[in-house]
This record gives structure tokens, sequence and C-alpha cells, in this order.
């Protein structure tokens, strides 16, 4: 399936303004700011400048907060993003109750403890995110995650993502049988997404800590349905054409 | 698109009758309780039969029928050549003796009934490397015009001489396997395939194609790989992924006669910028 951008000048916008970009201009100025995050529940609330509230729009992290304060805009990041702006980009510190700056093995059990299955999302999402795709919440679509290519404002998102793990207990209980395929590919073809199924697993080395990235590795899978009919007619088409061009 | 057309000649299925999915994925139709009808008559579509059949001879020790009599134009993508002979796999006799194309003999040239190849299809699989829900598939993709092998078993001895020649250079091929006598070994290699209970490769699937060749049926389009109860894990898929070499994989379900075909691509999402 091809990106569906929302219009020429939209895939043209993206073209000009490549994510990476915009990411990285969040992350100077995150840094700049000394910005820090608080962590409440499965949430981290951040205050931002006028110039990071346009950044954290554009980049898609967070979840703008409607306050009736002026100066500054209030965030709300999920647990992903958080940990991500704070282990992998370096741009924030996250405190928790008594403003005290937790360390990332502190957050790390923190999350875990708040989130089944909280290491491999984080590994997935971190996965998608270093390739600069934007990743947003999938609730709404019933997966984990949904990718989007650019800005959700300029191009629908193209992937579903369920992640699997073989460890994890819990989490394998996805797609385990057929009608939990037959359900999530009605759904993803009804959306005009494709079914994109990372597996994490555990990397064999066992000096690396569990709350490192490298700890885990991605693999890529679509789960796409067949259909012979189409097939067929399509096979036919392209043989048509193959003859005329032949001739 | 001759092949095609001699598959669909003969039949007049209505298709949901057997048929997959075919909505369209991108909108989301209740059709499934619109193939069911309740009203006299027609219920169950007609088959159009053959005026012609061919005739083979069910060989009980082979599992498979020897052709004796070819009418129609099946044949250029139906049974494998050993020897001069064509010999019909359980799947490929059953199919044609349902849609009337084949007289199908015992070896004292009584008639074999489709009721006594229907018994060999459920009294063991084993025997014959071919279940009721593997031969639902086969069904549903001739019926559309596909060109389906056994997995792994060579069409005619030819092509596998030429496969030989291709990748060994023009190496002496061994003169009594090159003949492709019909012994056990074929056999031994076709259900050395086969392992029950799992996921497992069962069919070669060409495209339809009515320039097809047996001595020269090139590489099929993907392996078509029969699931059990269960969808099959991450472990599973990869190791039929390099035991079917590199082959395009698709997985097949049946599930009440209903045939549902997916594949599981391994991909690389690109850096963006």
């Amino acid at each position: 399936m091809a990106p569906r951008w929302k219009g020429k000048a939209a895939e043209a916008k993206a073209l000009a303004e490549p994510m990476s970009k915009i990411v990285s201009r969040l992350q100077s100025s995150l840094i700049e700011s000394n910005s820090q995050g608080l962590l409440s529940g499965c949430t981290v609330l951040l205050a931002a400048d006028p110039e990071q509230t346009e950044l954290f729009n554009h980049a898609c992290f967070g979840r703008p907060v409607i306050t009736s304060e002026k100066d500054k805009q209030w965030f709300q990041l999920s647990l992903e993003e958080a940990l991500y702006l704070c282990s992998v980009m370096k741009c924030i510190k996250i405190v928790g109750e008594n403003t005290c700056v937790k360390d990332e093995e502190q957050l790390w059990h923190y999350m875990a403890s708040k989130r089944a299955g909280f290491p491999i999302l984080f590994k997935a999402y971190s996965h998608l995110r270093m390739k600069n795709w934007v990743v947003r919440a999938g609730s709404q679509y019933g997966v984990d995650f949904v990718a989007y290519r650019h800005h959700p404002a300029l191009v629908h998102s193209e992937y579903a993502v369920l992640v699997l793990s073989d460890e994890d207990g819990d989490r394998s209980a996805r797609l385990r049988v057929w009608s939990d395929f037959h359900c999530t590919l009605r759904l993803c073809g009804s959306v005009a997404k494709t079914l994109l199924v990372l597996h994490v697993s555990k990397n064999g080395n066992g000096a690396i800590p569990p709350s490192s990235l490298d700890h885990y590795r991605v693999e890529e899978r679509i789960v796409t349905r067949w259909n012979p009919e189409q097939s067929r007619e399509n096979q036919t088409i392209v043989q048509k054409e193959l003859c005329k061009s032949g001739t | 698109m001759e092949a095609e057309a001699d598959a669909l000649e003969s039949l007049s299925f209505g298709e949901g009758t057997h048929g997959c999915d075919s909505d369209s994925e991108c909108c989301v139709e209740d059709s499934v309780d619109d193939e069911l009808f309740y009203a006299s008559g027609d219920i169950i579509p007609k088959l159009q039969f053959r005026k012609e059949a061919s005739k083979v001879r069910w060989i009980e020790e082979l599992g498979m029928a020897e052709v004796l009599e070819k009418k129609g134009k099946m044949w250029t993508t139906t049974g494998i050549v050993r020897d001069g002979k064509t010999y019909c796999s359980i799947e490929e006799t059953l199919y044609l003796g349902e849609v009337g194309a084949l007289d199908i003999l015992n070896g004292d040239d009584t008639p074999f009934l489709l009721s006594d190849i229907y018994g060999k299809l459920a009294e063991d699989k084993n025997r014959h490397g071919c279940s009721w829900e593997s031969f639902e598939v086969y069904r549903h993709l001739k019926f559309l015009g596909y060109i389906v092998g056994r997995c792994g078993v060579p069409w005619s001895m030819k092509s596998v001489k030429m496969k030989m020649d291709a990748r060994e250079g023009m190496e002496e091929f061994d003169s009594s396997r090159g003949r492709g006598s019909m012994d056990n070994s074929f056999i031994t290699e076709m259900f050395g395939n086969l392992h029950f209970g799992e996921t497992r490769p069962v069919f070669d699937v060409y495209p339809p194609n009515s320039k097809f060749r047996k001595s020269c049926p090139g590489a099929p389009s993907f392996v078509l790989c029969l699931t059990s109860g269960h969808p099959p894990s991450r472990q599973e898929i990869e190791d039929l992924e390099t035991r079917c070499g590199g082959s395009p994989l698709k997985f097949c379900i049946v599930e009440h006669g209903r045939v549902s075909f997916l594949s599981f691509t391994k991909v690389e999402l690109p850096i963006l910028a």
C-alpha cells in the first residue's frame, strides 16, 4: 500500500521538513531550557514555551493539556514518549514526587510496574521513532501503535502495529488464534492500514542490562490477506499488458 | 488464458459456496449471510458436466491413479510424468472426479467411485499425503485457474534434469534416476515433506498460465503452507522459510469450508529523512 498523503501540498511540505529535523530541533530546545517532566500515574506532564509547543505539535509528541495559563503550554506525554525523550534523546529529565530526578533504572522499573509489557512496547516504540516514523497510540484501531510517515495532518497512518514477544506471557496472548487474525486484518483493511507485527525478543547476551534497548531485537513482518480471485485478475491484466508491449 | 478458461468452463459454481473472503478489504460488507439461501429448488449449485471423460486407473500401492486415456486440455497442468506415463495424486483424481472429467477404474476394471476416494481421504491422511482440508484448498485454487502441484514433487523428471543441469553445469545425471522410473523413491520423497499436526508446506502454486509446461514449469509463485488449528509461531514461520529455500510462502486456513490465505512477509521499514 503506497503512502496516502493528504494532498500534493502535504507531500511537498513533508519533504521540505523532514521529521528528523523537527525532532532534533525539539531536542535542542528542550536541552536548552533544561526541561523537566513530572511523573504522575501513567503520564509525564511537561511545560513548554511557544517554540517548544509548536515543535511538540509538529513532532507529534504528547497531547496538549488545555489550561488557562497564558505563558506556558502543558503537554502530557505517554510513558513511552517520556522515556524516549529522557533516555534516548537525552533532552528531558523526569522527576517524581519531591521533585527528585529519577534515573533511568528507576524509571524503567516504575514504568514496567505500571504497564504490562512495557519493556517490549518501549523497544517497539523506540525502534520506529529512531527510524523517524511518527508513532501514536493505537487503541482507536485495537492495536498497540499506529505509525505515520510524517505528521498525521499530512499523511494517513500506514501501519497498524502490534507488538509481540516470545517470552512474555501476557503480551503473547495477541494473535494467538485465527479469529484474532481475521478480526485484526478485517479492521485494518477497513481503515486502509497494513498490519505490522513487531516481534521483540531478547538478545542472548546476559551482560546487557534489561533496561538497555540493546537487550532486545526487533523483527518486522507485515501480515496481509491474499485474495486469489483478485490476484488472478491482476495476473491477467499484467499478462495482457505484457502481450501488448510485446507486439 | 486457455488453461484458466478450461478450468472455468466446466464450472458454474456459485463462488460463495466454496469461496474464501472475496469481500473487498476496504469496505466491510455483511456478505457472509447474504450467501445463504432459504429457498426451495436449486439450493446447491450444480456443475456443468463434461461430455468427454478421461480414464484413469487407481493404483492402491502408489496411492495414485495412472492415466489411461486423456481427454481435454487439463492434462497440461495435471498429473506428474514418470517414464512416459502420467500419474494423478489423490487430490487431482478427486478434483477431476468431482467435476465429472474422469472415469476412474479399480485394478480389476470395476468403477472406482467418488465415495471410495472420499473414504481414502478420510481413512488415513498419511497414506496419501492429503487431508480433506488440503483437498479443499486445492479445489479452491483450481477453480480459479491456478496451477497446483505437490510441494517439492517434480512435474516431470525432465524438469528435474534441467534444474540440475542449470545448477551444476552439464554434470552427468544418473541415468536410472533420469528415466524417472515409477518406484517408491519419489513417493517416499513426497511423504518426507509431510509432518502432520503442524503447519506444513503442501502445494507449489503457479499463476494461471496457458503456456505452462511440465517439462519447464519454472519456479512456483509461492509455496502454500496449510496450517493446523493454531497460527504458526514466528519460529515455525522461520523454519518453513528456511526449509522452502527462500520461495515465497503463503499460509492457508480452512475453517468450515472457508479458505483464507495470509502472508507473513519479513520487511524492513525504511529509515525516513
